[in-house]
C-alpha cells in the first residue's frame, strides 16, 4: 500500500462518497443543551465526524453517512439535543460499494 | 404517476422489502415498493456476505443470476495484538453456500426482480409518517402524498422510523446497536486470488478480534470481491461513546495493522461507508406488527451476529417472505387487524433459518464481556509466541507455557467460567 493510502484522513475518505445536498436541514441540534452535556457521545459515535466541538457544538451535515447512530446515543447518553431524520428522497449520501 | 389503488406499500427496497414485494406481487397483490435512495442499494451498507439459501428460497434456481462477487471458500479469524496475529482458516467443502456482494448492485438487482414480478418501484421517496385510524395503520405519508393501502410493510432500516411512529419501539439503547464502517480497496482479481490463496471466482471472509478495537466490543472484517477487498470494523455504540474513542479512528487502527497492510498492499481505496447495526435481536420491537403494519429486516432487529457468523441479508429476506405470507393470509380473510397479523411472529419463530435468531438470543450479553476483546486475544497471541519462539533460552512444555501465560492476565476460575458460559451461549 502506498504511504498516503496508509494514513488516509477521514476527509479524504469522505471525499470518496458522492453526496447530493438536501437544501432542507435534516439534522437540527438544540445547541444550548449541548453546553450542559458531559458525555457528548455524538463526537465519538459518528463515523463521519459530523459533530465537532470548539467552544460549542458544531455540525456539518454534508458528510453525513446517514447511520442514525447520533440520535440513539444523544438521546440515551447525551442531552437529547439532536433531532434527526433522513435527508429528502434522492438526497444525501449515495454509495456505490455498500 | 398515480399512487392510488395499491393494496400494500412496502417501505424500503432493501432485501426485506424486495423479498416481501416479490412474494406479494407474484400472488397478484398490487404492491408499491418505495425507496428513498436514487436507486435501491444506494443507501445500503453491509460487510459483504450473503448466505445463498435465502435467495434460493425466494427465487429458485434463478438465484444464480444475482450479481455475485465471489463464492466464499475460505473462512478465517485472526486474534491480534498491535504487533502480532494468530490466525485460523477453514476451507469450505461446498463453495456455493455463501457469496460476497455489494449492495448497490445486489439490492438493485433484487428490486428489479420485484418489478418483474409486478411490483411498482418508486425511487427517491422518503416516507415521513403513517396514516392511522383508531390505532390501525391505513397507509403512508410521503411529503405531500397520502397513500392509502390495506397494509404497510416497514423495511426502513435500523433507525426504525415507522416502528417508532407506530409505538412499537421507543428509542434503541446504545448497547443494542453497533457502528459498522468499511473501506473498499481496489486490487486486481489475480492479486486477490494469489494473496488469499484462492482459485478464480473464489473468495475469502475474515474476522479480526483484539487490538483493532482497543479492547472495545467489536471486531474487524474483510471480504474479497471480484476486484476489491472490503475491509471494515464494527464497534459497540455504547463503548465508543462512553470511552470516548472516535469510531473512525479504530478503522484507521485496523488498516494500519501489519497483517492488514500486507493484505491490502498496492490497493486503492475507492469508497468509505458506514451503517448502524441492530444487535438487540428480534426482541428489539415490543412486537413486529401492529394493525395494518408489519416490520421486517434491520427495522425489526432481524439480524444475527452470534460471534462467528454475521447474518443480515438472509434474515431480512426470510422475514420479508414471512411478512408477505402473513399479508396474503390476512388478505384472504380480508382482515388486516393486529389480531389477524399476529401469525407473523409465529412464522418468524417457526422458520428453520430465522429460528437461529432466537436460539442465539443470549449472545449479545455474552459478547459484552470485555475480556473477549483484550485479555483473550492477547493471551492467544502470547501463547502462540511462547510456543513457536525458539531463541536458545530453553523451552517449557506447551501446557506449562500456556499456564504461565494466563498468570497476571486472568484468573483460572474466571477463564473456566468464560469458557463454560461461552459453550452454553454459542
Amino acid at each position: 500500500m502506498t504511504e498516503p493510502e496508509k494514513q488516509m484522513s477521514l476527509d479524504r475518505r469522505l471525499s470518496l462518497v458522492s453526496f447530493s445536498k438536501d437544501p432542507e436541514p435534516f439534522i437540527v441540534v438544540e445547541k444550548e443543551l449541548c453546553n450542559r452535556c458531559e458525555a457528548k457521545p455524538c463526537l465519538y459515535i459518528c463515523p463521519a465526524q459530523v459533530y465537532t466541538w470548539t467552544d460549542q457544538l458544531n455540525y456539518n451535515t454534508e458528510g453525513c453517512l446517514e447511520t442514525g447512530a447520533c440520535l440513539v446515543v444523544c438521546h440515551k447518553i447525551g442531552a437529547k439535543a439532536i433531532e434527526w431524520k433522513y435527508p429528502a428522497g434522492g438526497r444525501g449520501a449515495s454509495f456505490k460499494q455498500g | 404517476m398515480s399512487l392510488e389503488g395499491f393494496e400494500v406499500a412496502v417501505v424500503g427496497a432493501g432485501p426485506a422489502g424486495s423479498a416481501a414485494a416479490i412474494t406479494l406481487a407474484r400472488e397478484g397483490v398490487q404492491v408499491l415498493l418505495l425507496e428513498r435512495g436514487t436507486f435501491p442499494g444506494s443507501k445500503n451498507v453491509f460487510g459483504g456476505r450473503i448466505y445463498s439459501y435465502a435467495l434460493r428460497r425466494l427465487l429458485g434456481e434463478r438465484w444464480k443470476e444475482a450479481p455475485i462477487e465471489r463464492f466464499v471458500r475460505k473462512e478465517g479469524i485472526t486474534f491480534m495484538t498491535g504487533d502480532s496475529a494468530f490466525s485460523i482458516e477453514y476451507e469450505a467443502k461446498e463453495l456455493e453456500l455463501s457469496f460476497t456482494a455489494t449492495r448497490a448492485r445486489f439490492d438493485k438487482w433484487l428490486a428489479e426482480q420485484a418489478e418483474k414480478a409486478g411490483a411498482q418501484l418508486v425511487n427517491e421517496v422518503r416516507v415521513d409518517d403513517l396514516i392511522t385510524e383508531n390505532g390501525q395503520v391505513k397507509g403512508i405519508i410521503a411529503g405531500q402524498d397520502r397513500i392509502s393501502t390495506d397494509a404497510v410493510v416497514a423495511c426502513d432500516g435500523t433507525t426504525a422510523g415507522l416502528a417508532r411512529k407506530a409505538g412499537l419501539l421507543n428509542m434503541l439503547e446504545p448497547h443494542e446497536v453497533s457502528m459498522g464502517m468499511k473501506d473498499v480497496v481496489e486490487l486486481p482479481a489475480g492479486t486477490i486470488e494469489e494473496r488469499f490463496g484462492l482459485e478464480a471466482g473464489e473468495g475469502a471472509a475474515h474476522v479480526f478480534v483484539g487490538a483493532c478495537t482497543q479492547g472495545l466490543r467489536g471486531g474487524g472484517f474483510l471480504y474479497t470481491n471480484k476486484e476489491s477487498v472490503a475491509l471494515g470494523l464494527v464497534v459497540g455504540a455504547d463503548d465508543v461513546s462512553i470511552r470516548k474513542v472516535p469510531s473512525h479512528s479504530l478503522m484507521e487502527k485496523l488498516k494500519a495493522h501489519p497483517k492488514v497492510q500486507r493484505l491490502l498492499r498496492g490497493g486503492r481505496t475507492v469508497e468509505y461507508n458506514a451503517h448502524m447495526i441492530p444487535e438487540a435481536g428480534p426482541g428489539m420491537l415490543t412486537r413486529p406488527y401492529t394493525g395494518g403494519m408489519l416490520v421486517a429486516g434491520d427495522a425489526a432487529g432481524h439480524l444475527l451476529n452470534n460471534g462467528y457468523t454475521f447474518r443480515g441479508v438472509d434474515m431480512a429476506i426470510g422475514a420479508g417472505i414471512a411478512a408477505a405470507e402473513t399479508i396474503l393470509e390476512a388478505r384472504r380473510r380480508k382482515d388486516y387487524s393486529a389480531g389477524s397479523l399476529r401469525t407473523y411472529e409465529r412464522r418468524l419463530r417457526d422458520d428453520p433459518s430465522l429460528r437461529d435468531m432466537y436460539t442465539f438470543r443470549g449472545v449479545p450479553s455474552y459478547l459484552r464481556n470485555r475480556r473477549l476483546y483484550d485479555t483473550y486475544p492477547e493471551l492467544i497471541c502470547a501463547a502462540a509466541e511462547a510456543v513457536y519462539r525458539v531463541d536458545g533460552t530453553g523451552k517449557r512444555k506447551i501446557y506449562k507455557e500456556l499456564r504461565a501465560q494466563t498468570k497476571g492476565r486472568v484468573s483460572t476460575l474466571r477463564l473456566i467460567r468464560d469458557l463454560l458460559s461461552g459453550a452454553r451461549t454459542f
